[in-house]
């Protein structure tokens, strides 16, 4: 049985653990213009830098608010397009379909198109702005809220996303267990509570940790929409890295970074995993 | 008639479009023996539409041998820094030449990136460049940029307001309180106090002018923390908390600043040479009120302006090597440059044409942008620029908003600047 595996994880080795582990080895050692662009171990100081980084401490917090933020209303918003779509109604296939063009679309290209709608003051929400007498909103220039407009244009992309995952664990739900507890005169509400939720507990559980990782190796979205700005107020730790790499040509340091929020991520991944878990057995046992 | 004769009479344009289909292709099979060098130059955006007419001129006199064209790339620079980086780590770049900001010059050199261009520059050219226009243009001794276009950080003054201009930080504060006090201007000073590349530009002219250094090019060491540069850190901070600089100093970049100063809100600017044109159109209140003069300084120090030049560079992968040091000759001419100061108003690099009187009919401020280019220094000339000047406007943005004194902000700086140094591979 063992070796109906083995395909698999040659697979995964390639792809996953071999990548992973040369950025474990590169961190390791000092690999930039300064030394011809050729790894010489450096005892460390990566890590010493890493640990004092301002600007990967930042980026991490911005990191963390922008997946917390966008995931959880990412996924309370499928939760409610989900229920909407299981009911029958005239044009739900249609709507259906509606629902997953945000999805179906290049990350590139949306982004561009929220970027040129926040345009100011050309753009068509300052055009509107301008026509109802409101004067130009800077919206992707003042630090305190142009990350509020990345988590729009994540939350409008890929909540169609989790409402997929989650309308097809609805479509698992028996419906007999709703009609055996409306005899009963059970409310709409208890039924939900009852019932749906808690049978679409595991859904939920997927929606929010495939999310979760996605929302926080967030890069294409912030590259062409903000660039990471303004004043680096925007910029996600997989940018970082990027930069590191590609603006400043070190490769040491960027693999660094990466493997540093990889062990976020994976902290962050726990933590949710064991409050996902806690949160299955008290409602088991109700 | 014989049937040939009246093809030739009934159909001419027939005729006249068979033989166009017989020489179009002879022609374009022999195009590439006549070997027309293609070369392409990237720059950013404005320079780009700047030099156009330049390019036209470059391609009538080399007709046949040699097209330039040059790349319109984006607006901002970083964006264009990225987009040369990708090209030359990926291998295969369509460039033959880069316009550069005098700060990518040795990450680009260290890489291994540039073509030296000492085989066609010698001495004797450099001798006709003005003082600042001579530095940053080399790396380890090699030259591997020839400046396009001189820039430098200045000291706008309001000549209406003051004989003259202040020449130590003590006179400036002076004569920002007396002008404060008798309710001429809301504001002393004005300058770039955001979390950006202008804090670095404007930090190094201060911690110059109060003796002290950022990064010795010497020995690599660095300065932040000397009693010099706290003096300078706290000097700044100091302007903001006594108001002689407003609070909002601390998010202004050049457009904010010029704002202040062209509505007569502020008696002196820290801002580059662009400005000054822009303080002599019909909108602004301060047209004919503006003298330009060099950075204040300590007694016993010298004043120090911020070298932000433009400079071609000859990357190391071109197959056409003389043409395109051809056009960066072209393009850097005496005559190149006239036009391109006339019609866009760039500060020449050529000694000559500081003391040209033409010129100087259209811009009197010529001759003390020619004194401004003696005092010029360059940012610390290292591969690793760009992260050192990230890490001194993070702490210096804390220092000027009052998180951090400027004692711990400059220790933070250099501190963090060691790491950084160290883990990049740097042994000492």
């Amino acid at each position: 049985m063992l070796l109906l595996l083995v395909p698999a994880a040659i697979l995964l080795a390639l792809v996953f653990v071999a990548p992973m582990l040369h950025y474990v080895w590169l961190s390791a050692h000092a690999n930039s213009v300064l030394t011809g662009l050729v790894p010489i171990p450096n005892q460390g100081a990566n890590w010493i830098r890493l640990v004092s980084d301002q600007r990967f401490w930042q980026d991490a917090g911005q990191t963390l608010r922008f997946t917390v933020v966008s995931v959880s209303l990412e996924v309370l918003l499928a939760l409610a397009i989900a229920l909407l779509l299981d009911q029958r109604w005239r044009g739900r296939g249609a709507a259906r379909a509606l629902t997953l063009i945000p999805w179906a679309l290049p990350t590139t290209v949306m982004a561009l198109g929220w970027r040129w709608i926040f345009n100011t003051p050309y753009g068509p929400l300052n055009q509107t702005a301008s026509l109802l007498g409101v004067a130009p909103l800077n919206i992707l220039s003042n630090p305190a809220i142009t990350w509020m407009a990345t988590v729009l244009a994540d939350v409008w992309k890929t909540t169609p996303f989790a409402a997929l995952i989650l309308l097809a664990g609805l479509q698992t739900i028996p419906t007999d267990l709703y009609e055996a507890l409306r005899l009963e005169g059970a409310s709409q509400r208890t039924c939900f509570l009852r019932i749906t939720l808690p049978l679409l507990k595991p859904y939920i559980a997927l929606a929010l940790l495939f999310r979760l990782a996605q929302a926080f190796g967030v890069f294409d979205l912030v590259q062409v929409m903000t660039g990471g700005g303004p004043a680096s107020s925007t910029e996600s730790l997989a940018l970082y890295a990027y930069i590191n790499a590609m603006r400043f040509l070190d490769f040491g340091y960027s693999a660094t970074v990466m493997i540093g929020s990889f062990i976020l991520l994976l902290l962050l991944c726990l933590i949710s995993w064991s409050f996902l878990i806690r949160l299955q057995h008290r409602t088991g046992r109700v | 008639m014989n049937p040939l004769k009246r093809v030739v009479a009934l159909r001419p344009r027939l005729l006249a479009a068979l033989l166009a289909l017989l020489i179009l292709p002879i022609g374009l099979v022999s195009a590439p023996f006549r070997q027309i060098e293609r070369i392409n130059i990237l720059m950013p955006a404005p320079f780009a539409d700047a030099t156009r007419p330049l390019v036209e001129q470059f391609n009538r006199l080399h007709k046949g041998n040699i097209h330039l064209d040059v790349i319109r790339g984006p607006f901002e620079t970083e964006a264009i820094s990225d987009l040369a980086i990708s090209s030359l780590l990926l291998g295969d770049t369509p460039f033959d030449a880069l316009l550069m900001d005098v700060t990518w010059l040795p990450k680009y050199a260290a890489a291994g990136w540039l073509q030296s261009l000492d085989p066609w520059f010698d001495a004797s050219d450099v001798e006709t460049l003005a003082t600042g226009a001579r530095e940053g243009n080399t790396y380890e001794g090699t030259l591997y940029r020839w400046p396009f276009v001189a820039s430098m950080g200045l000291l706008y003054w309001r000549t209406d307001l003051m004989d003259q201009p202040p020449e130590t930080p003590e006179q400036l504060e002076a004569i920002s309180v007396k002008l404060q006090a008798d309710q001429k201007v809301p504001w002393g000073y004005v300058w770039q106090g955001r979390q950006y590349e202008g804090l670095s530009c404007v930090f190094l002219e201060i911690i110059d002018g109060f003796g002290g250094y950022w990064m010795d090019p010497k020995n690599a060491a660095f300065g932040l923390d000397k009693r010099n540069g706290v003096e300078a850190a706290t000097w700044l901070r100091h302007l903001i908390s006594s108001g002689i600089s407003p609070q909002a100093v601390t998010n202004y970049a050049e457009p904010e600043a010029l704002q202040s100063f062209k509505v007569g809100d502020s008696a002196l600017m820290r801002n580059w040479p662009y400005a000054w044109a822009e303080l002599q159109k019909p909108d602004s209140d301060v047209k004919g009120k503006v003298g330009i003069t060099t950075m204040v300084a300590k007694e016993g120090s010298s004043s120090t302006a911020t070298l932000g030049s433009w400079g071609l560079a000859l990357l190391e992968t071109s197959s056409h090597q003389d043409a395109t040091a051809e056009a960066i000759r072209f393009l850097t001419s005496e005559q190149a440059q006239k036009q391109l100061f006339l019609s866009h108003g760039y500060t020449p690099v050529l000694v000559s044409l500081f003391h040209d009187q033409e010129l100087i009919k259209v811009n009197p401020t010529l001759p003390k942008l020619a004194e401004a280019l003696e005092h010029t220094k360059a940012r610390p000339e290292t591969p690793l620029y760009a992260q050192l000047s990230d890490v001194l406007q993070r702490e210096l943005s804390g220092v000027l908003t009052g998180e951090v004194s400027a004692e711990q902000g400059m220790k933070n700086a250099t501190k963090t600047s060691t790491v950084i140094m160290r883990s990049a591979g740097d042994r000492r």
